[in-house]
């Protein structure tokens, strides 16, 4: 169980990044995770060069904010008024892309990531709870929490949920959304790089099995079905708990890797069950 | 003209069998000129190539990303190895045993296309991929715990036909995958031109035309998904026959996503397209590999060609078609097809049609409301059997919210609609269609990439005969049934969509605004026609318009919405000559 | 200093919607382009906002020429384009919807002052308003941009009438301020009482060109272009 708090903190911060995704640039990120890894693999490759900790978490989050930030900028450019998902689609074009260079410059081994922080921090008899665990349900939160306040209480966020109601709308009032919506992606990419680097290698071995992380991220955001943060929040760390739970049952063994697709499938099923048209289609 | 099309069917279908047959002898050819590692990677190169026309179906057609296509490979190769090597299925046919266990293993990926499908193929759009990519990731997870059949006793995949696994089998497997990829590719081609491939083509261009057409969104997604499905399987099981042993890195998540990134790039809707990318996928690694460069950039590349081709909404496919098209359509001169309503020169006056007096449609007491905004209130109308109602008014005054109510796309409103005795209460939008109510749009939901005879088959659900299609077309003043919709202009497109929608014989069509690309002359020909709509089809007609001309030509009775509710409702000479009718229209009010 | 449009033509793939548009909107005055629906009205507002392209003819905004400039551009160069169906932001506040265009609080406040009603609306997710204190709101936040030009597409859209003839001396008074306004009706007679310039359109055609006054005294031109 507590193994698996620390994944679903992870899974919580994912789910975050994806719900921001969606409802600010109107895309399925499905590079979110690989551009997190690659900025943090990228960053380690400063400790021989004595760089301390916190100027690899710097260097991290700037490789991150900018590569994503790049992607971002390419949708913008090209595919301003295209669908959701031709959007998306190019994004599963950058997690190719990003997972492919991630082994090309680090190759398939494990990398030497040393997690942020390490330890545990409490224990209740048998269950021990982790400070990582802690740390990065406490970082999702944050990030929820800092994303809602620029939305509600600054004049960019105001420009920006405008943009996700009604993008030309928008436009004609002279609100420059090619920036705001750049900076969307920067943002999650710096965001996904210190989640990266601080749950280090406790979750994962090489940039393919890191990358899968974006599956149960993708649960935790349906459950907040892409709009609420909160709800993300939530579900990922309950997806984490119960995937640890299941952990201690070895006869189910096959099941824990089928519980986040599930999950999935059963909202899915929940949120689609009465025929709704959208306004275009 | 009927004769010049029977014709021309029969090379559509005599063609393809054609260029299978000439495919087979090269086929044959290569694989016994060429060298034993040229043939074992030719084999490859035809595997992937069928992994890529299921994609091609799923994405180039249907418009939808998938991304565990090789997880359909790997699931029917386990299904088949297990039959093969674990049961007596294995030796139970004989020589053709090998051919029962690949398609009872396809039809185990398309049942597994299908479990996926159920889930998230509603109408809105990337959830597919976020669930194909989870199954992925999880089948992978699971393939590595229990691994394949032929590693727990370490017996190999038989081939068919008892081929041996030494180069000389090689080069018989290579003739036998020839021959199934050959059958892949004309049922492909026979399904995409089926009625099964229009409905994936329509759902990929606009899901309203779709259910408005008598065709479940659902339905169409969920056949295109179980196809790709099912080819997947194919090739899966293709080949773990081929190399007769596989493991969990044989099918990749990554592999997939690599392979849907090569369709985009490739257009694998295109078959030869896809024999193209199916050559991509396997000499670029091979390239690669000579060069001792690191197999990653292959990936790289591929990325890039994808970003490349989903910026500039084309791929590779369509680049060499349309320059050729271009050319082609040039040295015929060839342009842009137009509409052609000669005058009907029957002579004399064609009457209005004022109907049987029954009651066909009944509306009563109707509501719509979204949020604090009421759009349409208390609106209660009755239409009569054969007759044309005109249902007029100032912009903004409900007629587009009106019919969306009735045709099933706004299940919350209130009070009730009855057709010919049915209540339309809970019935979905293309079940309505198929009950006999139909509609045309205001805004182009023809999809460019069917013809027109096919466009119109679809709509009628095949129920017209193509001697009635080509009759409704040649009525309507529209281009023949082989024309492709995207070289008509889209005042045309109307047309055909009005032509077709008559032709599947409704009780009861609504024609939004279809006149709105005509010329003046043209209004009045179309006006004639309409007319004569209701006797010689059956169909009842609801006509919205801005051209109070057209609608005077053809309306005996008029109903006037303003501001959501009825101003006025009777026959044409009453509702017209209505002062309050005049000053709706050019906003005076009693206020004034 | 003015906007002004010369042969303008307008295309939707269908082809010419509308054409030969030749037109000049001066500050301080209202200027309307009134006729039946179709008549490509919608599509010259949104060739001037940069929503669609200009297919033929030009358009120049202080000398400068619009078609060369972004949607954002031409906004930020004093051209306001408030588009059919009342265009809020439907999950922002009243106040929201404001600040996205005032730079100012004083310009807020001045917006807000024109809209007595709004006042109590202020803190309200606009998206739960009535039709009419929507289109107030765009209205509003429209006129917070101190724009030096206000194109204006069907305001009375499914607004009752009530709430239009409150809107109407609000517009004269915005165009009184200073700006040049160029008001899309169908609702012909209101519109023709508070512009000085007017011009029918009729399939994609001018008909017809000249004083608001003189239209209003003689109703049959109007009459032709409706009822035909």
């Amino acid at each position: 169980m507590a193994a698996g708090l620390g994944a679903g903190g992870l899974y919580a911060v994912i789910g975050v990044c994806l719900v921001l995704m969606a409802t600010l640039t109107r895309v399925v990120n499905f590079s979110q995770v690989a551009v997190g890894v690659y900025a943090a693999f990228l960053a380690i490759r400063f400790v021989p060069l004595g760089v301390p900790q916190w100027g690899i978490v710097i260097i991290a989050l700037i490789v991150g904010a900018t590569v994503s930030a790049l992607l971002g900028w390419i949708i913008a450019t090209w595919l301003p008024e295209a669908t959701a998902t031709a959007r998306s689609a190019l994004t599963v074009a950058g997690l190719l892309f990003f997972l492919s260079v991630s082994y090309l410059q680090f190759g398939t081994r494990p990398q030497p990531l040393i997690p942020l922080v390490s330890g545990p921090l409490v224990s209740f008899g048998v269950v021990t709870i982790t400070k990582l665990s802690v740390a990065l349900i406490v970082l999702a939160i944050v990030l929820a929490i800092a994303a809602k306040l620029v939305l509600t209480k600054t004049p960019i966020g105001v420009q920006l949920r405008a943009i996700s109601d009604r993008q030309t709308a928008a436009e004609l009032l002279g609100i420059n959304v090619k920036v705001l919506q750049v900076g969307a992606w920067g943002f999650t990419g710096a965001a996904m790089a210190l989640a990266i680097s601080f749950a280090g290698n406790s979750q994962a071995a090489n940039a393919g099995v890191m990358v899968n992380l974006i599956i149960p991220g993708a649960a935790a955001a349906l459950i907040g079905a892409f709009k609420r943060m909160d709800r993300a929040i939530v579900g990922g760390v309950a997806l984490g708990g119960i995937q640890g739970l299941l952990t201690a049952i070895p006869a189910i063994n096959l099941l824990r890797d089928w519980i986040p697709i599930l999950i999935i499938v059963i909202f899915l099923l929940w949120s689609q069950r009465k025929e709704v048209w959208d306004v275009a289609r | 003209m009927s004769l010049v099309n029977r014709s021309s069917r029969t090379r559509r279908v005599g063609l393809p069998f054609l260029i299978g047959l000439i495919a087979l002898v090269v086929a044959v050819g290569l694989g016994f000129g060429l060298p034993a590692y040229t043939v074992f990677i030719s084999t490859t190169v035809l595997v992937s190539m069928v992994a890529l026309l299921g994609l091609g179906v799923v994405t180039g057609t249907a418009g939808m990303i998938s991304l565990m296509q090789l997880t359909f490979a790997a699931v029917a190769a386990w299904v088949a190895e297990f039959l093969a090597i674990r049961t007596p299925l294995g030796t139970m046919f004989g020589s053709f045993s090998f051919i029962v266990i690949m398609l009872i293993s396809a039809l185990a990926a398309a049942v597994l296309g299908l479990l996926v499908g159920l889930p998230a193929l509603r109408l809105r759009g990337v959830n597919l991929a976020v669930v194909t990519l989870g199954v992925a990731a999880a089948a992978d997870a699971t393939f590595q715990k229990i691994s394949f059949p032929d590693s727990w006793t370490n017996v190999r995949m038989p081939r068919p036909f008892d081929f041996a696994t030494d180069p000389a089998g090689d080069r018989s497997f290579f003739i036998f995958t020839a021959v199934i990829t050959i059958l892949i590719c004309l049922g492909v081609y026979f399904l995409q031109n089926s009625r099964w491939g229009s409905s994936w083509k329509s759902v990929a261009f606009s899901e309203r035309g779709t259910a408005s057409a008598g065709t479940s969104v659902r339905w169409a997604k969920l056949t295109a998904f179980s196809v790709s499905a099912f080819i997947g399987g194919i090739s899966g099981v293709l080949l773990v026959a081929q190399i007769s042993k596989v493991n969990y890195i044989t099918f990749l998540p990554i592999s997939s996503l690599a392979l849907y990134v090569l369709s985009i790039v490739a257009g694998a809707h295109l078959i030869d397209m896809a024999l193209f990318g199916g050559i991509l996928f396997v000499l670029v690694p091979e390239i690669l590999k000579q060069f001792k460069v690191p197999l990653e950039w292959g990936n790289i590349v591929f990325a890039i060609l994808g970003v490349q081709a989903l910026t500039t909404n084309t791929n590779l496919g369509e680049i060499a078609r349309t320059a050729l098209f271009r050319r082609r359509r040039k040295r015929l001169g060839l342009g842009i097809v137009e509409k052609n309503l000669r005058p009907l020169g029957s002579g004399e006056l064609i009457p209005i049609p004022v109907g049987t007096g029954r009651t066909l449609l009944a509306v009563t007491d109707l509501g719509v409301s979204f949020g604090a905004i009421t759009a349409l209130q208390g609106v209660s109308l009755e239409v009569t059997e054969g007759s044309i109602l005109g249902l007029i008014g100032p912009n903004g005054a409900g007629k587009s919210t009106f019919v969306d109510a009735l045709t099933g796309f706004l299940p919350q409103h209130t009070g009730a609609f009855v057709l010919d005795g049915t209540p339309l209460q809970g019935m979905l939008v293309h079940e309505r269609a198929q009950l006999g109510l139909r509609r045309t749009y205001q805004q182009d939901r023809v999809p460019p990439t069917l013809t027109v005879g096919a466009f119109v088959d679809f709509v009628t659900v095949g129920k017209a005969d193509s001697a009635g299609i080509d009759e409704v077309l040649e009525f309507f003043g529209c281009p023949t049934a082989s024309t492709p919709i995207s070289v008509v202009d889209v005042g045309t497109r109307r047309l055909i969509e009005v032509a077709a929608n008559v032709a599947a014989r409704p009780r009861l069509l609504v024609l939004d605004e279809p006149a709105a690309g005509l010329s003046h002359e043209e209004h009045i020909e179309f006006g004639q026609r309409l007319r004569l709509v209701p006797d010689k089809y059956g169909v009842t007609i609801i006509i919205i318009e801005h051209d109070l001309d057209l609608v005077r030509s053809v309306c005996s009775t008029i109903t006037v919405l303003n501001f959501g509710e009825v101003l006025a409702s009777g026959q044409q000479d009453d509702v017209l000559s209505n002062p309050r009718v005049l000053k709706a229209y050019m906003g005076e009010t009693e206020m004034l | 200093m003015t906007l002004t449009l010369t042969d303008v033509t307008v295309s939707r793939g269908i082809g010419p919607v509308i054409s030969g548009v030749s037109l000049t909107i001066v500050p301080g005055q209202v200027t309307t382009l009134v006729g039946p629906n179709g008549a490509g009205k919608t599509s010259l507002l949104e060739s001037l906002s940069g929503v669609i392209g200009v297919s033929g003819g030009t358009v120049e905004m202080d000398g400068a020429d619009l078609t060369k400039m972004s949607r954002r551009l031409r906004a930020r160069a004093g051209l306001a384009h408030v588009e059919q169906g009342r265009m809020i932001f439907p999950s922002l506040t009243v106040r929201e919807n404001l600040q996205l265009t005032a730079r100012t609080n004083e310009d807020l406040d001045e917006a807000l002052a024109l809209f007595p009603e709004l006042e109590k609306r202020i803190t309200s997710v606009s998206g739960l308003l009535s039709g009419g204190e929507q289109q107030m709101v765009v209205l509003a936040r429209a006129f917070a941009a101190k724009p030096k030009y206000l194109l204006l597409d069907e305001m009375s859209l499914g607004l009752a009438p009530v709430v239009f003839l409150r809107l109407i001396p609000i517009i004269e008074q915005i165009a009184k301020g200073g700006v040049g306004v160029l008001l899309v009706e169908q609702f012909a007679h209101l519109a023709l009482k508070i512009a000085s310039d007017a011009m029918v359109i009729t399939s994609g055609r001018v008909s017809y060109h000249g004083p608001a006054a003189d239209l209003l005294a003689d109703d049959t031109k109007l009459k032709t272009a409706y009822m035909g």
